[in-house]
């Protein structure tokens, strides 16, 4: 079975050239050329019925998107007109009346829950708290130290001894800082405590209210201002108070009372001169500890005092007060009051 | 002549374009003058010698090479200019950032190995061999077989010159005689002729570049976004105006009430939402990508499942793209042969002598040859595949059989029974009576109908003594007899369908998705196949079906009790787009004939009209319009032109119709997930919020620091809400209908309250308690905190007292602010918890869908958990993050 591929092949050329074909020169010799022919004819039929593309079709520009009308500026507000307020199913914002008040019923009733269970969780937490006893007071630990008075602008003091408005409100803020240590109030209010302890009382009732020592504001001897109502200012020999802040319980320096010492920084120390503390440069360890201010209701802070007798006029100082003892940091690199005050001091002729 | 109106539009066109540059309406009046006077130029109508003037040209020498190099000048090189789009960099820097590089590269890599295409052009009279893009209008060039034709071609002369284009003349009706359109394919015998359209002003070139005027809709998923952030703006600006007024007052000056309103509009950005969306889609593009399908555009996956109509292309896309036996007759009997692309099928009896004899006519009337390593294919099985490559012309061939030679030959059906005598049954020369020839003329009608190609096949014995060996035969002088023959039987050939498309398309349907089929070819064809893979339903019946049925004119018919229409190209140019939408609305079943490129845009737009979300499968050059201007086009990978590539937004690597379920499926459920992710993410934007509103309005120490805001959505929670897209379906999504993009959004105004004003509002509450617990412990009651911030923010007050008369510096007050912080982060942190939970389902109870099916989810967990204790409790957070160890 060999295919006698001349015969066809020659047949196949006579009949595939339809594109030469098509535009001219028919000879239809034989009867199969006619056939070609003819059912060529049938395929012209075909491409009628397929309808070719035309010019519309081509017109590419019809195809191109176009851009959206834009709603003029009155057709936008009467859209938002008619979203707040519907005449015709009279809707507000798109819902009924009906709607909008089971929302708010239900959205009062949810709020309304949610504070009620909040305001019972405030009372259960309130409840649950002692009010005598904080239940941590790791980050007021270890105690901050502060100083008064202090300037507008925060620590710096500075002032000419010649020049009393210069100075009096430091004075009025060192009155109003020892007005509850006045002699008279202490030895009314306050128990004299002799022994240099803790004064411990943990013995009485939880809630009893406890008794403090008292601290005399005479103590201060030159920065007490009673002898000199200007704290030494008027003369140049300024007095600051420093103190302890004050924490539930604690007691400082395990047993030997903390001890407070300032240098200068910066200006010199010999400038600076000597410095007087009084009564000592100590926070005596029967102030300690204390028991809040719902217990330890008269209690006043022990102060040191520190006057600066010998200061060289016209300079500018900055001077560091630290305490020392055992548990006190006075070194934190984030926080400059951890058992230290730092201020600036300058006094004028 | 329809022909060269089309070949004139070309040119007009072009010189459109430059008008566009102009002002609109001296563009209108031009386009019509021009159009008028261009009317007279007609490329294929003219002779030779008027061709040759036009184009200073000679049809036996050639351009002169000066006379192309100035054309080539003019007109640019013959190429397609790539569409305007992003520049390469940039794509570049962005596909470096997703997670399917590998995969781009691949496929870049596969775009770069691109032949040049070379061109065999005669120019001063000499050939010479040019790469393709240096041909100029007026070239004469010479193809041949197996070529690719380089531009649009006036032929001249050619000999069995035959082209065949999948692009144009295959599927469109752009049919003419001695034109041979750019990017056609040279079947076989040889041509020479002039180009007169070279680049862009080619057919497909104005087909291609119609492609890139089509804009870039935006994707649901894109409008989806817009809408939401219109919905948080909204909500911000509400925020941030409310408690200005509210700031002002209480007392606050002017530029301080100024400033807490931006922070609260700030602060209301859900900073780790886009992160979240991006990485959702990216790992179900990756997950589609192993389906083979890949993502071009990453929104483009939430895009497929919000399909509500798929525009199918039939050729390649629908059927397997070769013509392949369907059907035979013989025997008096219409037998069906396997069609499936493995031939795995059924066959049918083979036993009759009649099949024997057509099988040899089939075999020897065929072109086809055996690839290497074919040869132990029986016969049957290459037969059914290589007849394709026959036509219908008759055509005569001999054969030797032992000492006698066989004539058979094959053909259109009616022209091959006009010269026969006898037929074949049962191995028997019967002679052809009318009985027969009724017969015949049914199962003629019955294939015919079925869509499919019919050719006949008859052969004779030629007697031994008038032809013995050796006999000379001329097909010229046609020496051999060409009637009286005996009629073998009939084949029929259709190109099948793919084996997993019905069941892809009923899958489709399930899922509420309209499966439109959008073709170039035959009316008949096209419905036999729709009708084959389940486009058209079992029973469905066209406005012409039911008219022949009730016997009844067609225009009696009332339109809504045709599912199915048919509308071919014709048709639709007659039409409105009012009419089309119509039709489109009241049949659910629709298939388009004959259509061209401008249809097929045209019907994309229509259903957009209608509100469908429009998804165009296609391969072709003339399916990228349609493919851009689609919301989502896919293009096929194998069989895909580049033109389509680029236009597409997704390519299906297997060019499986069946893919696209899967992309449906998978894009449904991300934008499910989505959902679920965005409400998740959403809903700690309140408990983020409101310590800051607290903050201005009772003046407590700031319970959440910007930090940690940024923490939360930045760090512990990006990772629950990506794992929400893990999530598997809750329910057989592909059992619903597709999303109504108007009414179903992503984020809907109820999603959005019940995130901020349900959930949020109950977070914020459990932060708050926590807060004033932490303060409370510490020494701070909460009636103390109210109205303190201004002193707790006093830099100088170093010994503010709390509730027990304790004395804290500033900074101790920061550590105790910052352990607030750590506290309120970590109640966020156990919220998000059980919200993702709650979220994990949106109709199913937590309990139906299972707590640790989703693994992803519960590793989201334990790692939140584990980074919270890290931030917590690393030594150094403080000072660097805001956060505290806490008990």
């Amino acid at each position: 079975m060999e295919p006698n591929t001349t015969a066809g092949g020659d047949e196949e050329q006579h009949h595939g050239d339809d594109p030469a074909n098509a535009t001219g020169e028919s000879e239809q010799k034989d009867e199969l050329e006619m056939v070609s022919a003819s059912h060529q004819e049938e395929q012209q039929e075909e491409l009628a019925q397929h309808q070719p593309l035309e010019a519309e079709d081509l017109d590419f520009e019809k195809w191109k998107p176009k851009p959206k009308p834009k709603k003029t500026f009155s057709q936008k507000m009467d859209e938002l007109k008619r979203y707040l307020w519907n005449p015709e199913t009279r809707e507000f914002m798109g819902r009924s009346g009906k709607s909008w008040s089971l929302i708010l019923l239900f959205y009062s009733a949810l709020y309304i829950f949610l504070a009620a269970m909040f305001a019972a969780c405030m009372w259960a937490l309130m409840w649950s708290i002692n009010p005598y006893i904080p239940t941590y007071n790791d980050r007021v630990m270890p105690p901050g130290m502060m100083m008064s008075p202090r300037g507008p602008n925060g620590f710096d003091i500075s002032f000419n001894a010649s020049d009393r408005r210069s100075w009096v409100k430091y004075v009025a803020a060192l009155e109003a800082y020892l007005e509850p240590y006045d002699d008279s109030i202490q030895e009314q209010q306050n128990i004299q405590c002799p022994q240099d302890a803790y004064f411990i009382q943990d013995d009485k009732e939880e809630s009893a209210e406890r008794k403090a020592c008292q601290f005399k504001r005479s103590w201060l001897r030159e920065c007490s201002g009673i002898e000199d109502p200007s704290f030494g200012y008027s003369e140049g020999k300024p007095c600051i108070l420093l103190k302890m802040n004050r924490i539930l319980g604690y007691l400082p320096g395990q047993g030997t009372p903390i001890n407070v010492t300032c240098a200068a920084k910066r200006g010199g120390q010999e400038n600076l001169g000597d410095i007087e503390f009084f009564p000592k440069s100590i926070f005596n360890l029967k102030y300690y500890p204390y028991y809040g201010k719902q217990r330890h209701v008269n209690y006043t802070n022990p102060l040191v005092a520190v006057r600066f007798p010998r200061v060289q006029l016209d300079t500018h100082f900055s001077v560091q007060c630290k305490l020392n003892g055992k548990g006190i940091i006075n070194d934190s690199p984030t926080d400059r009051f951890l058992g230290s005050v730092t201020f600036s001091l300058e006094v004028g002729a | 002549d329809s022909y060269g109106m089309f070949v004139e539009m070309d040119k007009m066109d072009g010189e459109m374009d430059v008008q566009i540059k102009k002002k609109k309406k001296i563009k209108k009046k031009e386009r019509l003058e021009n159009m008028k006077k261009e009317m007279d130029i007609d490329d294929h109508e003219i002779t030779i010698e008027e061709l040759e003037m036009k184009y200073t040209t000679s049809v036996t020498k050639g351009l002169t090479t000066n006379m192309a190099q100035q054309v080539l000048e003019r007109d640019g090189p013959n190429e397609l200019k790539p569409p305007k789009g992003t520049p390469e960099y940039v794509k570049f820097a962005r596909q470096l950032a997703g997670g399917l590089q590998c995969l781009m590269w691949l496929y870049l890599a596969i775009t770069l190995i691109a032949v040049v295409v070379q061109a065999l052009v005669i120019r001063d009279g000499q050939k010479n061999q040019i790469n393709a893009n240096m041909l100029v209008v007026g070239d004469l060039v010479e193809i041949k077989g197996g070529d690719r034709v380089p531009a649009d071609i006036r032929i001249i002369s050619a000999q069995g010159c035959k082209t065949r284009s999948p692009e144009c003349t295959h599927e469109n009706p752009l049919e003419t005689r001695n034109i041979a359109f750019f990017s056609t394919t040279c079947l076989e015998g040889v041509a020479t002729g002039v180009i007169i359209n070279t680049g862009d002003r080619t057919i497909i070139g104005r087909i291609a570049s119609l492609a890139s005027g089509v804009g870039n809709e935006k994707t649901p998923i894109a409008i989806e976004i817009e809408h939401f952030v219109d919905i948080i703006a909204g909500l911000a600006i509400f925020f941030g105006f409310t408690f200005f007024v509210v700031a002002m007052f209480i007392g606050y000056a002017f530029l301080e009430a100024m400033i807490f309103f931006m922070a609260i509009v700030v602060a209301y950005v859900p900073e780790g939402l886009l992160a979240t969306v991006t990485v959702c889609l990216s790992l179900t593009a990756k997950r589609l990508a192993r389906k083979n399908c890949v993502v071009k555009n990453l929104e483009a996956v939430e895009t497929l499942g919000s399909t509500s109509v798929i525009c199918s292309d039939k050729t390649g896309t629908l059927t397997q793209n070769r013509m392949t036996v369907a059907h035979l007759w013989f025997d008096n009997m219409i037998h069906a042969a396997d069609t499936t692309e493995d031939q795995s099928g059924q066959s049918f009896d083979q036993s009759s002598e009649t099949w024997r004899a057509l099988a040899r006519v089939a075999g020897l009337c065929n072109r086809a040859i055996f690839k290497p390593g074919q040869d132990t294919v029986p016969i049957p099985k290459t037969l059914s595949r290589y007849l394709a490559k026959a036509d219908r012309q008759p055509q005569p061939k001999m054969a030797q059989l032992g000492l006698i030679y066989l004539l058979v030959m094959k053909g259109a059906p009616e022209r091959i029974l006009e010269r026969c005598s006898t037929i074949l049954i049962k191995g028997q020369e019967l002679p052809l009576d009318e009985q027969w020839k009724e017969a015949f003329q049914t199962a003629y009608m019955d294939l015919g109908g079925l869509g499919e190609r019919v050719l006949g096949f008859c052969h004779i014995y030629l007697n031994e003594k008038e032809y013995p060996r050796g006999y000379r035969f001329d097909t010229d002088e046609m020496n051999f007899p060409t009637s009286g023959l005996c009629f073998a039987g009939l084949i029929s050939m259709i190109d099948p369908p793919r084996a997993t498309v019905p069941d892809a398309v009923m899958k489709c349907r399930t899922a509420g998705i309209r499966v439109v089929m959008v073709t170039g070819d035959h009316p008949i064809t096209a419905k036999a196949i729709a009708a084959n893979v389940g486009i058209i339903s079992e029973g469905s019946e066209t406005v012409e079906d039911i008219a022949n049925r009730l016997r009844i004119p067609v225009e009696q018919v009332n339109k809504r009790d045709a599912r199915a229409c048919v509308i071919n190209g014709g048709q639709l140019k007659d039409m409105s787009s009012d009419e089309l939408d119509e039709n489109l609305r009241c049949h659910p079943e629709m298939v388009f004939a004959r259509t061209s490129p401008q249809q097929k845009l045209i019907i994309v737009e229509s259903c957009q009209r209608l509100g469908s979300i429009v998804a165009v499968t296609g391969d072709g050059v003339n399916d990228s319009p349609a493919l851009k201007k689609a919301d989502i086009g896919i293009a096929m990978g194998i069989a895909g032109s580049d033109a389509a590539k680029n236009a597409a937004d997704m390519i299906l690597l297997d060019d499986n119709f069946a893919s696209i379920v899967t992309g449906v499926e998978q894009g449904r459920l991300i934008f499910d997930n989505l959902k679920k992710s965005i409400a998740y993410t959403l809903t700690k934007n309140i408990p983020e919020l409101t310590p800051y509103l607290i903050y201005i309005t009772v003046s407590v120490p700031l319970p959440l620091g910007c930090i940690t805001i940024l923490f939360i959505e930045l760090a512990t929670d990006i990772f629950p809400s990506v794992s929400l897209a893990y999530e598997k379906a809750e329910s057989d999504i592909m059992h619903l209908k597709p999303r109504n993009p108007r009414k179903d959004r992503l984020v809907n105004e109820a999603l959005a309250v019940y995130s901020y004003f349900q959930i949020g509002a109950i977070q914020s509450f459990a932060g708050f308690t926590d807060y004033f617990t932490a303060m409370a412990q510490e020494g701070w009651f909460p009636l103390l905190c109210v109205g303190l911030r201004s002193q707790w923010e006093d830099v100088h007050l170093q010994d503010l007292q709390d509730s027990y008369g304790q004395e804290w510096t500033f900074s101790q007050r920061l550590y105790q602010e910052y352990t607030c912080y750590t506290v309120f982060f970590v109640s966020i942190e156990i919220c998000q918890i059980s919200d993702v939970l709650i979220r994990k389902t949106r109709r199913l109870s937590v309990f139906q869908q299972g707590f640790f099916r989703n693994k992803v989810l519960v590793t989201a967990i334990v790692f939140q958990l584990c980074l919270g204790n890290l931030l917590c409790y690393c030594p150094g957070m403080p000072n660097i993050f805001n956060f505290m160890p806490i008990r």
